[in-house]
């Protein structure tokens, strides 16, 4: 049975092939495209862009297979030879390994966006009225309120939820907890409220929805992802929160392998096209083309709107969902305003990482 | 192993006697020898070898100490004790069901008869998908359960021994069933006419005689259990120490890179399941040792 | 033990208790997911049962489920006859092994297999891709439901009387023609059943399949990796619509096993 289907679906990509070959444009090809959990219906969107525009192009039909689970899994998955000719991660780290794998090339970042593919923030969702007053992050780890977070061993959202409140506590935005030591109390404090850690992004804020947990950490695109499918909380942005910067890489021995370089360097590359970040943008990322950033008044901290300067945008199909803004927050720090990623990674996860020591030591109680 | 199959679900009504036929030489007998051992080989000494290379490879030290990880402890205790938990109340309830199936005539029967292997045929994900469709918090149930007697059963331990007794269902039923076709009636007729209590009779006439297919059933269940995942993995908390049982455990663990550790529970985890099955083989080798 | 119609006050207890027991562990969820199935009407049913991507996941989970079964039959008859009939050492060791899948956590096989077949394996590269690619979901359904042939077939040949298989051979029927003729019959039932059970198992795979698979959408997603994934989307009634479509499955299952069973014991009855 398993034999005629394949010998089937060879015969029937055969047939398809055949009208294709005698008009003299290039085959098909297919690219595959592995995904952490949240950015999919962004995706979905950007996808059938990329096709037009590659089809307009070249003449050739791309299709493009998906996978996406949690970002860690899914670099590990890549690792252990998950043949995907894109990687789009949560987190740098997850990109790191592929590099530390051999599969990925040490220049991956060298481009005008650091191989960044869209940015986002940690904020908090909470029921509707906010009834028990979530506004900072000290109010998260307050006596008996429930926090839904994903697991940081495997997913990339989760540990950026960490270093949110731990930097923000390091950063003196979190009463009582100021200081490197205070940052280490307020993730014990913090690590004692979580009621359910899942796997993915994904999969923990469902799990807030399906009305677990008083608040849940998380990207402030799974929130607007939420709400644009008639989820009823609130978005909430503390005072002090980290930026969330998601890579995107070739993966560059599958490419090769495969001899899908050109047209994946040209999937990445649209990824940075205006209307692609528009489609990041609709989905509430926050984009990193400074087009578009400017387009909805997104801006560094400090700098106001005049001083960025802002070529003109083209005239484009896509317009932005009026529901999503995003406003700016007192402070807005970065992976290396807390040491940078390779210290993060050792210091606060992974195998004797403070939050994992933590996390058993308080929930073991 | 005869009792096994019963409990896979087929009737073999009555006892197999255990296989005592002489060796038939021929029938290119090494060809179908080669042929067993290799695929037994391929299909399970091969991945077992891996998993306790991968959880050895570092020494008896380092397996040691993955095991006796707070999370790695507190994750096996969680399997056990749903999986105990989920026993004793299979246990009782596959025996009540058993009695019932075989010894009254009541509308519906077949269809309840039938409805029994359910477990057997259905994807345990989709068991797990039920439950959250049921018992989640923004459910009628869900709602009443949280709301109105403070119970989570979702996320948290009663959800993990709810997936678990749909999973072991059958189990018990499909050991006693069998044994209880073939009592004789006569005995508890003549106990009852004698004055025996329901009760009495139970415990001095019917339990004696099933009581090996009812630990075979439970031993069975509580195995089979523990290395349960489709179901639990959607209604399980996943919390270290609080929701994540061994086999999420693993599963995280695997998903963390973290092989060397997700082997070595998991080697504990077949090791307590295997011992349940070694148990019921002396059982049953002891039962043929008897007769 | 004979069966009487129930007329005491406590058989009617013992009735009720195991009905409703019966009830509450699954009737209330099998109408749970009806409810969720058809909640929003029937058009996200039929735009979940015309999507390419669900479609592609079934025949992935079928297919794949067809070949663990040609696999298992065929090596698990001859591990059945080699078990009963052969003597030699290790043989109870061997014996023994076929209940590990019936027990191994799933996640962990399917993770020995990319410690085998990953990249940087023991056994990479190999000829064609295995883990992330369909051979690996293959495999790992075959893993799973590999116990169920031999263990259904072993007490059935363990049970044969040798007389028949003398007299063929004395009559002079070759041996391929004894066991046809004369052997395959006599099991053919519980074959059949041990066949059921193993299709059952090996479609409701979910997590070796999740580990090996990748879940790439529309090449290695199977019909229960389409159910996670479609919680995951907030397409909560696609992954209703397959799970119910997932129960209808393993309900004509139970069915056949119904069938099979009756036969079984009309046959040795």
């Amino acid at each position: 049975m398993k034999h005629f289907t394949v010998i089937a679906i060879l015969v029937a990509s055969l047939l398809a092939l055949l009208p294709a070959s005698a008009q003299n444009t290039p085959p098909p090809i297919t690219l595959t495209l592995a995904g952490y959990a949240v950015p999919r219906e962004a995706y979905d969107e950007i996808i059938p862009l990329f096709q037009q525009y590659w089809l307009a192009e070249t003449g050739q039909q791309v299709n493009i297979l998906e996978s996406y689970q949690a970002s860690g899994a899914q670099s590990r998955a890549i690792a252990g030879g998950l043949e995907a000719d894109v990687a789009a991660l949560s987190s740098e780290p997850d990109i790191t390994r592929l590099v530390d794998a051999g599969l990925v090339n040490e220049d991956w970042k060298a481009n005008e966006f650091g191989g960044i593919a869209a940015d986002s923030l940690v904020v908090f969702a909470v029921r509707p009225g906010n009834p028990l007053g979530i506004n900072d992050w000290v109010d998260v780890i307050q006596d008996g309120v429930e926090v839904i977070t994903p697991d940081p061993a495997t997913s990339g959202g989760a540990q950026w939820n960490i270093l949110g409140g731990y930097g923000a506590a390091w950063r003196g935005f979190v009463p009582g907890y100021e200081g490197e030591e205070g940052a280490a109390e307020f993730l014990r404090a913090l690590a004692t409220n979580i009621a359910v850690l899942d796997r993915d992004g994904r999969e923990s804020f469902l799990t807030f929805e399906r009305g677990i947990g008083d608040v849940a950490l998380t990207y402030e695109n799974e929130v607007y992802a939420g709400l644009l499918a008639g989820g009823e909380y609130e978005l909430i942005y503390p005072q002090s929160t980290i930026r969330i910067e998601n890579p995107v890489a070739v993966i560059d021995t599958y490419v090769d392998a495969h001899g899908t370089r050109e047209v994946a360097e040209a999937f990445v590359n649209f990824l940075w096209s205006e209307d692609a970040q528009r489609v990041f943008a609709n989905h509430g990322f926050r984009p990193v083309n400074p087009v578009v950033r400017a387009e909805l008044g997104i801006f560094e901290n400090g700098a106001g709107a005049a001083a960025e300067a802002t070529p003109a945008a083209e005239p484009s199909s896509i317009e932005h969902n009026p529901l999503i803004a995003f406003p700016p927050v007192t402070d807005e720090f970065t992976t290396l305003d807390i040491g940078g990623w390779p210290q993060a990674r050792t210091q606060v996860f992974g195998e004797a990482g403070l939050f994992t020591q933590i996390i058993a030591e308080v929930q073991g109680r | 192993m005869a009792e096994q199959s019963q409990v896979y679900g087929s009737s073999n009504i009555g006892e197999q006697p255990p296989s005592s036929r002489p060796y038939v030489p021929g029938f290119g007998a090494w060809g179908l020898r080669l042929m067993a051992i290799s695929y037994l080989t391929v299909f399970i000494v091969i991945p077992l070898l891996v998993v306790n290379v991968q959880g050895l490879r570092f020494g008896l030290d380092v397996f040691w100490q993955s095991i006796s990880r707070p999370e790695a402890v507190s994750a096996l205790t969680l399997s056990v004790t749903t999986s105990l938990v989920m026993t004793v109340i299979n246990t009782v309830m596959g025996t009540l069901t058993a009695y019932v199936l075989v010894r009254y005539k009541f509308p519906g029967k077949t269809l309840f008869n039938t409805l029994v292997d359910l477990p057997f045929a259905i994807p345990t994900l989709v068991i797990g998908v039920m439950l959250v469709l049921l018992y989640g918090p923004q459910t009628i149930v869900g709602k009443f359960l949280q709301q109105e007697l403070g119970v989570r059963i979702l996320f948290d331990t009663p959800g993990i021994v709810i997936a678990l007794l749909l999973v072991g269902y059958p189990f018990v039923i499909r050991a006693v069933q069998p044994v209880l076709l073939q009592m004789d009636s006569n005995q508890t007729d003549v106990a009852q006419t004698i004055g025996a209590s329901p009760w009495t009779t139970f415990r001095r006439v019917i339990f004696p005689i099933i009581r090996p297919a009812m630990v075979t059933g439970a031993l069975l269940s509580f195995a089979r259990s523990l290395g349960e995942f489709g179901s639990i993995i959607v209604v399980a908390g996943n919390i270290p120490m609080r929701s994540q049982t061994g086999t999420v455990y693993v599963y995280t663990q695997v998903e963390a890179g973290n092989m060397q550790a997700a082997s070595s529970v998991s080697m504990v985890l077949l090791l307590v399941a295997f011992a349940a099955t070694i148990g019921i083989d002396m059982m049953n080798w002891r039962r043929h040792a008897r007769n | 033990m004979r069966e009487i119609k129930p007329r005491s006050p406590l058989a009617l207890l013992l009735i009720g208790i195991a009905v409703l027991y019966a009830v509450v562990l699954f009737a209330a969820p099998l109408v749970a997911i009806i409810y969720g199935a058809f909640k929003d009407g029937i058009d996200p049913i039929i735009e979940t049962l015309t999507d390419p991507a669900v479609l592609h996941a079934f025949e992935v989970s079928i297919g794949l489920a067809l070949g663990a079964v040609l696999i298992n039959t065929i090596f698990g008859l001859v591990t059945a006859w080699v078990l009963v009939r052969q003597k030699f050492r290790g043989r109870g060791l061997f014996d023994t092994l076929i209940d590990i899948p019936f027990v191994f956590s799933p996640v962990i096989a399917g993770y020995a297999m990319i410690v085998l077949f990953g990249r940087g394996g023991w056994l990479a590269p190999p000829l064609f891709p295995i883990v992330f690619a369909l051979p690996g979901i293959l495999l790992a359904k075959t893993f799973v439901s590999l116990p169920f042939i031999t263990r259904e077939v072993q007490p059935v040949l363990g049970a044969l009387s040798l007389e028949p298989e003398y007299a063929a051979y004395t009559l002079g029927a070759s041996r391929w023609a004894t066991f046809r003729r004369v052997i395959l019959p006599e099991l053919w039932t519980a074959l059949l059943y041990g066949i059921v059970l193993t299709f059952a198992r090996a479609v409701g795979e979910f997590g070796a399949v999740a580990v090996v698979g990748g879940n790439i959408e529309g090449y290695t997603e199977t019909a229960t990796s389409f159910v996670f994934r479609a919680m995951n989307d907030r397409n909560s009634t696609g992954a209703y619509v397959v799970s119910l479509i997932l129960c209808l499955v393993s309900l004509l299952i139970l069915f056949l096993m119904n069938l099979l069973r009756r036969r079984m014991v009309v046959s040795r009855g």
